[in-house]
């Protein structure tokens, strides 16, 4: 992941064989001692202000939930010991997998347009001086914005019999699907939304890549003959590329966990079970059906899933991340 | 940094410690000499009723020197997520509010203390023995009901006049309802709105004589004839006298909307509505809602003992004076904040005076008629089940009959595994 | 040349972005939140805003719950940025797997049982019990690990053979030009304190603890809700985000230009 752990090694190998072990050795193992502990603490300085309250605030919960998976619990009564019995019920449940094709499908549809937008917003904001405060707080207004009224809005633009979309749709002779109400358009209904809501989000992350993109090397490359394209693909793009493995790594581990997107746009809707992601699910199971041991079960199938896809992710931007 | 400096900052790092872990008044264990502090958590006063919760409270501690009684709010929709946390985590607050749809699930958790012992003490003569014997369970009297409401048919007597329709009677059937809903519908007016929806449908299928239950308890009968009837009465209507889903678009409080400008002829909704209908610029009235067979929806809403409170005498005590005093049923009555369950009508008679709407002794009819919601330990997932069921023949994606057989087993595998 | 054609773009995408805010404003001044051609022009909604809730404390705790929130996450992820992008210590990738780790499960499901720890350290209905899930973050340390590693080696190792321990490079070499991340890190941590819900719904308890979120939803009844005053809410909750956000976007600009760093 590191890819540059090689770099520097200042005293990694120095304790030796012979400074390892506490008190052997009178007078040699002095120093090298007192160093590695220097070292240590050193590490500990910057670590432990977020490892202590992480273990404590996060983790220790999450062990919590893993006891509460192997449990039958409705949080008011008792708990009851079922072992991997909500394992194996989740994983029969048909329910489950469909949930998580439509949570892979949301990021399927969410993430390349959320990422080209965000770039298309970000590169135009570093072409412009004028009016760019005003612009960016513009397009962040959407980001700040509630979810509840964002989906107000949002199933009004897209009212199947009399939402805008629709209305122009028919001006040019198409007719308008029923979006959020029918079980084919009710995800992409919900990805274009959180698209547009999220889109200012993705253009802060790279803008702030963007301010680490040198005018002299655009520069340079101009004076060299290199066209918008050229200069777009072969400088800025690589110079942008640990922002971009930062958008693509983080928005697949919160699209697998998209939840008030879906609950706001179609939940209790007609399209409700068509759209229903995991979360959706967990939070159903949870807090409404008093089905907890179910629901922590199922979150942890679903951590194991997204801890793989980020490895992987991780794994294969070794080969095309470039940190200058 | 100068040593000065460091002090200055530790000192001020250790107020802010001291603060940032000080409790609120909620929970601050303060009760001065003698005195004992009771917590009520409730969904119903915010936001609307807060004021005259207030003065409940007021005259109850008057009355109860020895007594405070702290409140705690939450909105209906996130309500039982703080309860069940709470109770989770053991902090569950002394008193509580419940309705009876997720009674049933509370008691058979052994999340409601009895207040049986403190009953037997207690005259309860005040209460209307029904509404007292929906919250036994096992011959325990788990909660105390609180209040209740009643959905009935609303109608704009302005639209029915220009029509040059009767207005709807006591005795309507659903085929009168229908052909009215049919002539008013038109020109920018709906004749009829009723949403397609689990409480819609068990208080059809009673109207239709039919029930949701087996005798026993153990199996969903829902998709009998009676049961397909219901449905169908339901599905009748968008499209036809009433806007689809897709028209509605997810606009909230769109029927409340639409009669408020006088678009809408009939509207199925509950007492609650009243307060928000006293300044429309046309005439409106209620009636029971029309039927072949008399039922009529009454919502009930009780209020618990945790298990672990401290002074279960004193919560009770406040609990008796919530749901039964005559300060709370004044307070009740001059707010239109629902109805207490006492036995004797009389102590409400003002109630029925006040108007619009001039029949809000309808209420009584629908008392008289009254089909509680059918309940079992997973409610809310049958609820889901039920309400999907009726979508998915809404939609045309399954036909009624299917879809209610659908949802029965499913409704059968609930009530097995609870 | 191609400057008129991106301004012109860049107009119409702030109008697709404006125009549902809009909408809101128009809302929160119509009766009813109904909004209707000529829009209605009564702040009564605003008026009630007030009157429904101790307004003004309300939004002291937020502003001063959200401040903390992001001091301590901004402080705890950059010390953390540092040591994953300049340090070796035995373990790192895998200690680094867990701090994101700590982002993929669900936050509905860790409620429960963080309220139960809570509950035994007796920090419910405090402000300790609502800020300590916030006081660091696996989001804010892989984002800044990245600003971090950005910044070129060369600069801190002229400090370090100048004699100064990594605490100072940390504070002096790398903080300077990691600004802009720390910045737009600021923004996002402000925000998620700003809209939490579920969190502080539990852990809360007491009204004078309440923060904005909370407030706005209390204003949706059982049965009915006035639109118009939940549009209002709306439009003043977004208000100081968008200061803070323009306010920590100058200051991103502002550091590019101080260091040089282009």
């Amino acid at each position: 992941m590191t890819a540059r752990t090689t770099g520097t090694r200042p005293d990694a190998g120095h304790a030796g064989p012979s400074g390892s072990g506490p008190g052997d050795g009178p007078v040699p193992a002095g120093p090298p001692r007192r160093a590695k502990v220097r070292k240590a603490a050193t590490v500990l300085l910057f670590l432990a202000p977020s490892a202590v309250p992480l273990v404590l605030f996060t983790l220790v919960p999450m062990a919590g939930s893993l006891w509460v998976s192997l449990h039958e619990w409705n949080l008011i009564g008792a708990m009851r010991w079922t072992g991997l019995g909500n394992y194996a019920g989740i994983l029969r449940d048909g329910d489950t997998w469909r949930a998580l094709g439509n949570t892979t499908l949301y990021i399927a549809g969410y993430l390349p347009l959320v990422y080209v937008g965000g770039l298309g917003l970000a590169m135009a904001l570093n072409r412009v001086t004028r009016g760019r405060d005003l612009f960016r707080a513009v397009y962040f207004l959407p980001v700040i914005t509630s979810w509840v009224v964002v989906a107000l809005i949002w199933k009004w633009l897209l009212n199947p019999s009399e939402g805008i979309v629709n209305k122009l749709l028919a001006v040019i002779g198409v007719e308008g699907p029923g979006w959020w109400t029918s079980d084919a358009w009710a995800l992409p209904s919900v990805i274009i939304a959180a698209a547009w809501k999220d889109l200012g989000f993705v253009m802060v992350i790279l803008l702030a890549g963007l301010q680490a993109v040198p005018a002299e090397a655009l520069e340079a490359a101009r004076v060299d003959g290199a066209n918008a394209w050229q200069r777009f693909r072969h400088i800025t793009l690589p110079l942008l590329s640990p922002s971009t493995a930062f958008v693509l790594v983080i928005s697949c581990i919160s699209g697998f966990q998209v939840f008030d997107q879906v609950y706001v746009m179609t939940s209790g809707g007609p399209a409700a079970a068509a759209s229903e992601v995991m979360v959706e699910r967990v939070y159903d199971l949870t807090f409404r059906y008093g089905r907890v041991g179910d629901a922590s079960a199922l979150s942890w199938v679903l951590f194991l899933v997204i801890l793989l896809v980020t490895v992987v992710q991780v794994r294969l931007q070794r080969r095309w991340v470039n940190y200058g | 940094m100068s040593r000065g400096l460091k002090a200055t900052a530790a000192f001020a790092l250790a107020v802010l410690l001291a603060a940032g872990c000080a409790k609120g008044s909620a929970t601050r264990e303060s009760a001065p000499d003698g005195k004992s502090t009771i917590r009520y958590f409730t969904f119903s006063a915010a936001p609307d009723h807060l004021a005259d919760l207030d003065k409940i409270i007021k005259a109850f501690e008057a009355a109860n020197p020895s007594v405070t009684v702290t409140v705690e709010t939450a909105p209906y929709a996130d309500y039982f997520t703080k309860l069940q946390t709470a109770i989770a985590g053991n902090t569950a607050p002394d008193t509580f509010e419940l309705n009876y749809e997720s009674f049933v699930a509370y008691a058979a958790s052994g999340a409601l203390a009895d207040l049986s012992g403190e009953a037997a003490k207690d005259d309860l003569s005040v209460y209307a023995a029904k509404s007292l014997d929906t919250f036994k369970r096992d011959g325990r009297q788990l909660a105390l009901p609180a209040s209740y409401s009643a959905v009935l048919l609303f109608y704009n007597k302005d639209l029915f006049d220009k029509a040059g329709l009767p207005h709807p009677t006591a005795d309507w059937t659903w085929d009168q309802e229908m052909a009215a809903a049919k002539k008013l519908t038109g020109k920018g007016v709906y004749g009829d709105f009723q949403p397609v929806q689990f409480f819609e449908f068990y208080k059809a299928l009673a109207q239709a004589g039919g029930a949701f239950f087996s005798d026993d308890g153990k199996r969903a009968t829902f998709n009998s004839p009676q049961g397909v009837a219901a449905a169908k009465h339901l599905l009748d209507k968008p499209g036809t006298v009433m806007p689809t889903v897709a028209q509605i678009g997810g606009t909230p409080d769109y029927d409340t909307n639409l009669f408020k400008q006088g678009k809408l002829a009939m509207w199925h909704n509950g007492i609650w509505q009243f307060a928000g209908l006293k300044d429309v610029p046309f005439q409106w009235d209620v009636v029971v809602e029309p039927a072949p067979v008399k039922a009529s929806a009454v919502f009930t809403n009780a209020v618990a003992v945790s298990p672990g409170a401290k002074n279960p005498a004193a919560a009770y005590k406040w609990l008796r004076f919530l749901t039964a005093s005559d300060v709370t049923a004044r307070t009740r009555i001059d707010s239109s904040w629902e109805l207490p369950p006492l036995a004797d009508a009389k102590a409400y008679a003002g109630y029925f005076d006040q108007g619009p709407p001039a029949n809000r002794r309808a209420i009584l009819d629908a008392v008289a008629s009254a089909t509680s919601p059918p309940v079992i330990v997973r409610q809310q997932e049958m609820q889901d089940t039920v309400t999907k069921a009726l979508e998915q023949a809404a939609a045309g994606k399954t036909p009624i009959q299917k879809a209610l057989d659908d949802a029965a087993a499913k409704v059968d595998e609930l009530i097995k595994q609870a | 040349m191609g400057n008129r054609l991106v301004y012109a773009a860049l107009v119409l995408a702030g109008l697709v972005m404006l125009a549902p805010f809009g909408w809101t404003v128009l809302a929160s001044l119509s009766p009813g939140g109904v909004v209707e051609w000529p829009p209605g022009g009564s702040l009564g909604a605003y008026g009630e805003l007030l009157r429904a809730m101790p307004f003004w404390r309300i939004l002291v705790n937020s502003v001063v719950v959200a401040a903390l929130s992001t001091g301590l996450q901004v402080g705890t992820s950059a010390l953390a940025a540092y040591g994953f992008a300049r340090l070796e210590f035995p373990g790192k990738e895998a200690i680094f797997v867990v701090y994101l780790a700590t982002l993929m499960i669900p936050m509905q499901v860790l409620v429960v049982p963080l309220f139960i720890e809570m509950r035994s350290l007796d920090l419910v209905d405090t402000y300790a019990g609502l800020l300590a899930p916030t006081i660091a973050s696996g989001f804010g340390v892989y984002f800044l690990r990245q600003a971090v590693r950005q910044v070129p080696r060369e600069l801190d190792e002229a400090a370090v053979i100048d004699g100064a321990g990594h605490l100072r490079v940390f504070a002096s070499v790398v903080l300077p030009l990691v600004r802009p991340a720390l910045a737009t890190f600021a923004i996002f941590s402000f925000m998620a304190s700003w809209n939490a819900f579920l969190w502080p719904l539990v852990i809360l308890r007491s009204p004078e603890f309440m923060t904005l979120p909370l407030g706005l939803a209390n204003l949706h009844g059982q049965f009915t809700t006035e639109w118009d005053v939940v549009m209002a809410g709306s439009v003043v909750s977004v208000l100081p985000i968008l200061a803070v956000y323009v306010l920590a976007q100058r200051h991103v600009i502002a550091g590019v230009a101080r260091t040089g760093l282009k």
